[in-house]
């Protein structure tokens, strides 16, 4: 068992938790939707989940801070309508370039965010609440609250959804979600294996003992939230491609989907602990619940409120087991300590 | 000590508001010393410690490292000096495993983790401390002393040169403080200098080399352990002036107004026995975390006790919220007037009027401002509280009378026993003076006082018997008549000592 409690992190065991919920949230629905499992019911979850997933990885550089980004459906869908609108005018934009540009733009919104939260010491959540309507507000302006049309748009970014990566059998996975899970791979690494990811670990666990180990906490929080509206401007781009099209409310209230998915995967809102993993596995989760809840035709508000629901139960659960677990998990004693310590420094 | 000084304090000043918490004081630190700093609380220790560390800016005076100057603006920069501080609650990242606690320092360095190399270099530094710690274990929930190993060898990887340690056995297990001074000795031999910080003088003379003691932010003195004496060192930490203290008049002794017996709430206290009455004041005097306001919470139903019995005015109780002890008369006025004491954006009326609203409504039920008018203006002139206008808000008043209308709203529900947290905590001398002759005013007419007090002189004036703590025991209590400073001081460290023989001694 110590040997399990060693190489198991607690966190490790919370994804893995979370993945029998989902295999049970999909059971309940397979049986209560007719056609459940088919690939058609899996392409649209997942083109929702790679969606929420995107927005979810940056916002997890944020939460792990002791911070929250609510701009970032906003950003979504600033970036969605300003790169459709370029698109139509320049059809011969490479697909990179795009995606360049809608990453630097929103990177460019989260600077401003992280800015005013880092130096500017105002708490996050009045930050991005405000920003959240003025980016909105902006995108009104600029659009002239004109739509973007499906077919104003180049054919390759229209069929980019479609567009097949692997096929499994009937089974296949499209380009939206193999864009999501290459941005979870970069920045699990970016997280577990760099410097600057474990110091965004720091931050969030203890500011004071960050700021004593000499961590520039404000430099990191920055470039946190500027990683965050980066991801979400790329969540723009691709929110473009599987919409087509874009009005002024594009996005909105993704913010809450996105947060919940962070949440449910277990990283802590609080701070210091979680995982992009886990917030993909958050990610999946809701996009799910959300996709199948439609599906069975139910009412728009009822399936607010049922995914609301879910949202406690699952924060709640989590909460109970890993306060029932952490002191048992983590426990380590100092082994081995002689009565007097012997050798010479 | 024929080298020249490793670290060098010459003349450091600074200043928060009106108090001066360091003046001109001066320290030097020898390579494989062990620098023991002693005063009591306020003496300007973590001062000096935060100056040291980079935390703080000295107001004036120089730091030098090696014979030459240098200027700490910030931990990263003391780092690079190799100068470390370990504190009493080890500031660690409780969602990094303890590899990562290390070497938290070093990443700048190098922008990607090794983990394989990461954890064997942990192991290295852990083995040279002759320690052996699971470095893959999350520092949450790790015991403090390994906390505190932890963060010596954090230092250890820094090649800390100046190692300062904070009251770094006060929460340690005897076992557990035998290590660490194992560790000291290690780092002695190894060239670093240490300035260990302790109240626990038996410690200090066990493992310092020299000794230094500061008062009210003051160089007193610094000589070899071999050369000062404990009854020395304490007198040098008190001492202090009694000057314009307030001498609480004796009043008429009434009846038991609270009896404890027996009063225990592990690890905090055990077995706490005294005895109040009406128009007494009893002083609780101690050393920051002996348990003195631990004993407060308990009476108070904040923190109720484990074992013991309270009897309050002739009847055993058993007290579980604060809102009880309350309806019993009873009051606590808590050390930290700002955070527990006052609703900071009411009205000082307002506040006055709190704990006792129902006695101000109406038949609908609407408060009364007219009532709370002639209360909060009674107040007013009986305390002479300084304000424009009784609708200013708590927060905008200065700390002696933030004080005098935390006493205003208590006193107004007219308790029976009154507990004082360090009533005069960071309060002026005249606004001092008038809360001393307020608590004085009360005890005459009858009011039970139980008074925390950190400020010797302060507990010497107005107490009639004082209670001394230590870590959490019951070390005494003194009639007034035959308590000094140095005898409170030695009690509250847990020296005996004959305080009169070595001050004829020393005559």
């Amino acid at each position: 068992m110590h040997r399990i409690r060693r190489w198991v992190p607690l966190q490790r065991l919370r994804e893995f938790s979370l993945v029998i919920i989902l295999i049970i949230v999909v059971l309940i629905f397979g049986n209560q939707i007719d056609n459940y499992y088919t690939p058609r019911t899996f392409n649209r979850i997942s083109s929702t989940v790679a969606l929420i997933t995107l927005v979810a990885v940056g916002q997890t550089m944020v939460v792990l801070t002791r911070n929250v980004d609510l701009s970032v459906g906003s950003i979504v869908g600033f970036t969605a309508y300003y790169v459709g609108r370029y698109v139509s005018k320049n059809e011969d934009m490479a697909p990179l370039m795009l995606a360049v540009l809608a990453m630097g733009i929103g990177a460019g919104m989260g600077l401003i965010n992280g800015l005013l939260v880092a130096y500017g010491r105002i708490p996050a959540i009045v930050v991005t609440l405000g920003t959240m309507a003025i980016y909105r507000g902006v995108l009104v302006e600029y659009s002239d609250s004109k739509s973007v049309a499906t077919r104003q748009l180049p054919d390759w970014i229209k069929e980019l959804p479609q567009e097949s990566i692997l096929k499994f059998g009937e089974y296949e996975l499209r380009a939206l979600p193999a864009i999501a899970l290459v941005a979870v791979i970069v920045f699990f690494f970016l997280l577990l294996y760099t410097s600057l990811g474990r110091r965004l670990y720091a931050i969030g666990s203890s500011p004071e003992a960050a700021n004593l180990a000499g961590i520039r906490a404000p430099r990191m929080v920055t470039l946190a939230f500027t990683m965050c509206g980066a991801m979400a401007g790329l969540g723009g781009m691709l929110y473009l491609a599987r919409f087509g099209t874009i009005t002024v409310d594009a996005a909105r209230g993704m913010e809450l989907q996105v947060v919940a998915a962070v949440v449910v995967g277990g990283v802590n809102i609080l701070g210091g602990s979680g995982t992009v993993i886990g917030a993909m596995l958050g990610a999946i989760l809701i996009g799910t619940i959300e996709q199948s809840l439609i599906r069975m035709n139910i009412n728009e508000f009822w399936k607010d409120a049922l995914l609301g629901l879910c949202i406690i139960i699952a924060v709640t659960v989590d909460r109970i087991l890993i306060n029932q677990l952490t002191p048992w998990w983590s426990r380590t004693e100092l082994q081995r300590m002689p009565e007097e310590p012997h050798a010479a420094v | 000590m024929t080298a020249d000084p490793l670290l060098e304090i010459r003349d450091v000043s600074k200043q928060f508001g009106a108090t001066k918490a360091l003046s001109s004081v001066s320290l030097s630190l020898y390579p494989g010393e062990v620098h023991a700093l002693l005063g009591e609380n306020g003496a300007g220790k973590s001062t000096l410690i935060k100056i040291m560390t980079g935390i703080y800016q000295p107001d004036s005076g120089e730091i030098l490292l090696q014979g030459r100057l240098i200027s700490l603006h910030n931990s990263a920069q003391a780092q690079k000096h190799g100068i470390a501080a370990i504190y009493q609650e080890p500031l660690v990242f409780p969602d990094l495993n303890i590899a990562e606690n290390i070497f938290i320092s070093h990443q700048r360095r190098n922008p990607l983790v090794r983990w394989g190399k990461l954890y064997r270099d942990a192991e290295k530094v852990l083995a040279q401390l002759g320690v052996a710690l699971d470095v893959r274990a999350l520092a949450r929930g790790l015991p403090l002393a390994a906390q505190q190993t932890v963060e010596i060898a954090k230092a250890i990887s820094m090649d800390v040169r100046v190692l300062i340690m904070d009251e770094p056995t006060a929460s340690l297990s005897i076992h557990e403080v035998k290590q660490l001074f194992g560790l000291v000795r290690n780092l002695r031999k190894a060239g670093v200098a240490i300035l260990f910080i302790s109240h626990r003088l038996d410690e200090v003379f066990e493992i310092a080399d020299r000794v230094t003691v500061f008062r009210d932010g003051q160089f007193i003195s610094t000589a070899p352990v071999a050369e000062v004496t404990p009854e020395q060192a304490i007198r040098d930490m008190v001492g202090r002036e009694i000057g314009d203290i307030f001498v609480k008049e004796p009043s008429p002794r009434g009846g038991v107004v609270l009896s404890v017996k027996d009063l225990t709430r592990e690890p905090r206290f055990h077995h706490i026995n005294f005895e109040l009455h009406a128009g007494e004041v009893l002083g609780l005097a101690g050393l920051v975390g002996a348990g003195r306001t631990d004993v407060a919470l308990a009476l108070f139903g904040i923190a109720p006790a484990q074992h013991g019995h309270i009897t309050y005015l002739g009847k055993e109780v058993h007290l579980h919220s604060p809102k009880q002890a309350t309806r019993m008369g009873m009051v606590y006025v808590p050390e930290d007037r700002r955070q527990h004491g006052l609703v900071l954006p009411m009205s000082l009326m307002a506040n006055i009027s709190l704990p006792s609203v129902k006695n101000y409504r109406n038949q609908l039920g609407m408060v009364q401002r007219g009532k709370e008018v002639t209360t909060a203006e009674q107040y007013r002139q009986q305390l002479s509280i300084r304000t424009s206008s009784l609708s200013m808000p708590a927060g905008k008043l200065s700390g002696g009378n933030q004080q005098k209308v935390v006493l205003s709203k208590w006193l107004n529900t007219k308790p029976h026993l009154l507990i004082l947290d360090e009533p005069t905590r960071g309060i002026d001398v005249g606004a001092k003076q008038e809360v001393h002759r307020l608590i004085n005013q009360l005890a005459q007419q009858g009011m039970a006082i139980l008074m925390i007090s950190s400020d010797l002189p302060e507990v010497l004036a107005m107490s009639d018997r004082i209670l001394v703590m230590r870590e959490g025991q019951q070390m005494g209590i003194f009639e007034r008549r035959e308590a000094t400073q140095e005898i409170i001081m030695a009690a509250a460290i847990g020296q005996t000592l004959n305080m009169a023989e070595s001050a004829v001694a020393h005559a």
